[in-house]
């Protein structure tokens, strides 16, 4: 009796399916990338999977309080942009860039919470209307994909601490920390109070706006952490270098059971649904399918994966009313 | 029956504000005019007001399917819309081969494949319950994935005699799309304000649960709705051939950020259940002029972005502010 009713709670976890698609993909990459387990790969997929993870943190947070971000990706993308225009040989310069690219992630995010928290406009078209202001604005300082990373900057990125730390997991475990010590906040829990439901927060008294300011701050750290990984891993700075970041985060918070309605799921979800997008990337770019088909089963393999993320809460929900 | 989901119902005040709303996007468009004839001499000629409004028409197309989205309600929105009409271009052009025989086949292709693709995001936002938005944009790189999948990424064909005189000729001065647009706007608000199929889309956009109890099947319609918006988009890149002469993969990406704002400036209510076609028209005119301002202006792809953004900006936070108070 007790075992089922364990099993029961195991079941109904907002995470057991994206847990459960987690194991199934892990078996399929091992099966399809050769030396999945070895510490080099390990180590490339993790270049790759750890920026997909910040961002979908950055979105759950943001879809947590009840809104969305659309223009995470252009704002990747614009910080890129303003890093690489920036940046010298020196390593005074590399510091003081990097912490100007944090500034302005900080300073879009917050762009957005400010409108969203104080006026109230629909998150979803006030976002695809900053998505494209930001995108103009990284085209406008640069045209084409250029400017200037120094090697030294974005060698970093590839380079393995105390020999079994790479740097792309040290970021994650940075971000990790980061999400404990915000569960630890009163504000972040408000976030869950908002996002379930306005009124009732408002009526206990919690600042709404205030609420959902903190709440894209809190999403512009990761979006920050993102695209220091992306300047990284490109090493120049390109308008349209965040562009896949958007939807891939919106689908990969889904997938960790980020409920678009807002105040449910939890930041371990947001993560796993990061690593499963991955592992599906990987399994597309491992499977020898030519460039041409690429796109296509990315858009197919989101679509399929939301509809995996989505059935499991479907009949929950219907059993609950 | 019809009578109590009649949009009538809608408050005196949200049709004062998108009245108002629309005064000021007419306003707009003038001024616009005038500080475009001063800064480029000629602007205001009669032949330049035909070609700007000729380029409206085509975004006014996509708009409508948008708009209906939108109407629907339940948070309705199309981002697939872009791809679907460079899908569109390419499959007409594919089917045309440059001969006015196969106008019928190519106009059936272009309109069934942006139907079937809408059916999907029907199904994934209705039935699935996949928020619109991530439905449709998941959906948009699924097509241009099969735009470059069915080109092999060189759009073949170009557009025949009789498309190019539609898309690009003029009767008595006046484009002959320009007519078509007429014909269009007049349909639509129609059967939005006199037909049942109309009054069914408010309601259900206004209050799904309502119309649900009124015996309307929700979901289905909404799905038929994602379906029309997609046949619309298609139809939309068949015209744009006509226009362009020849396929180009991307002809349709910008129609999606200026469909959206169109409707937005339009008053078309993001909630669902309250607007009008004609305000999403004069949406397209306002965009299309502000976008003839910028090229006679010369300014680059990157300030055009930037325009387009900071206007929808605007425009949202103004309207939230207004009917806050």
């Amino acid at each position: 009796m007790k075992a089922h009713r364990v099993v029961r709670g195991l079941l109904q976890n907002s995470s057991f399916p994206s847990f459960l698609m987690l194991v199934l993909l892990i078996i399929l990459n091992a099966i399809i990338q050769p030396g999945f387990f070895s510490f080099q790969v390990f180590r490339m997929n993790f270049m790759t999977f750890t920026p997909l993870i910040l961002v979908s943190l950055a979105q759950a947070t943001v879809i947590l309080v009840g809104a969305v971000d659309l223009s995470l990706g252009a704002g990747i993308s614009l910080v890129t942009v303003v890093m690489a225009s920036l940046m010298q040989n020196s390593t005074l310069s590399m510091v003081l860039v990097t912490a100007l690219g944090v500034a302005a992630a900080l300073f879009l995010s917050f762009f957005n919470g400010f409108f969203i928290g104080y006026i109230g406009p629909p998150p979803l078209i006030m976002t695809f209307a900053t998505s494209t202001m930001w995108f103009g604005t990284a085209l406008l300082i640069m045209p084409t994909p250029g400017g200037h990373i120094p090697q030294a900057y974005y060698m970093i990125y590839g380079k393995t601490l105390a020999g079994f730390i790479p740097v792309p997991v040290l970021i994650l475990l940075v971000a990790v920390a980061f999400c404990l010590l915000l569960g630890r906040i009163k504000a972040f829990r408000h976030l869950y109070a908002v996002g379930g439901s306005e009124r009732a927060a408002r009526a206990s008294g919690i600042s709404v706006t205030g609420t959902k300011i903190f709440a894209f701050l809190v999403s512009g750290v990761f979006i920050a952490l993102a695209a220091l990984c992306v300047v990284g891993q490109t090493a120049t700075g390109d308008a349209r270098s965040g562009q896949g970041f958007t939807l891939n985060s919106v689908a990969a918070a889904v997938i960790g059971g980020i409920a678009f309605s807002g105040g449910k799921g939890n930041y371990v979800g947001a993560i796993i649904g990061g690593i499963i997008l991955g592992l599906l990337i990987n399994i597309i770019y491992f499977a020898n399918i030519t460039s041409f088909y690429q796109e296509f089963m990315k858009g197919i393999i989101i679509i399929v994966a939301l509809l995996f993320g989505a059935v499991p809460r479907l009949r929950r929900e219907l059993s609950h009313h | 029956m019809s009578n109590n989901v009649r949009p009538r119902l809608m408050s005196t005040s949200i049709r004062s504000l998108a009245s108002n709303q629309l005064t000021i996007a007419v306003a707009s468009i003038i001024a616009l005019f005038i500080f475009g004839e001063i800064i480029a001499p000629g602007f205001l000629s009669f032949g330049h007001l035909m070609s700007v409004l000729r380029l409206s028409v085509f975004l006014g197309i996509v708009a409508l399917g948008q708009a209906l989205v939108v109407m629907s309600g339940g948070e309705g929105i199309d981002l697939s819309v872009g791809s679907v009409v460079s899908l569109g271009v390419c499959i007409s052009s594919s089917l045309l081969l440059g001969k006015d025989a196969n106008i019928p086949a190519a106009l059936l292709g272009a309109i069934a494949a942006g139907f079937a693709i809408g059916l999907v995001n029907g199904v994934g936002v209705s039935y699935v319950g996949i928020p619109p938005l991530i439905m449709t944009l998941a959906m948009a790189s699924v097509v241009d994935g099969l735009s470059l999948i069915y080109t092999g990424g060189y759009p073949r064909g170009t557009a025949p005699k009789l498309l190019e005189a539609l898309g690009s000729g003029r009767i008595l001065n006046i484009p002959n799309i320009l007519l078509l647009w007429v014909v269009v706007i007049v349909a639509a608000t129609l059967i939005l304000f006199r037909k049942r199929w109309g009054a069914i889309l408010f309601g259900v956009g206004s209050n799904s649960i309502t119309a649900e109890l009124s015996g309307i099947n929700v979901k289905r319609f909404r799905m038929f709705v994602y379906g029309i918006c997609g046949a619309i988009a298609g139809l939309a890149g068949f015209f744009l051939l006509g226009y362009t002469g020849t396929p180009y993969l991307s002809l349709g990406a910008p129609f999606l950020m200026t469909s959206i704002a169109a409707v937005a400036i339009g008053g078309i209510s993001l909630a669902g259940g309250a607007g009008s076609y004609v305000g999403a028209a004069i949406g397209c005119v306002l965009l299309t002029t502000l976008s003839s301002i910028l090229v006679a202006l010369r300014t680059t792809e990157s300030v055009r972005q930037i325009v387009y953004g900071s206007l929808v900006f605007i425009i949202v936070v103004a309207y939230t502010r207004r009917r806050k108070e």
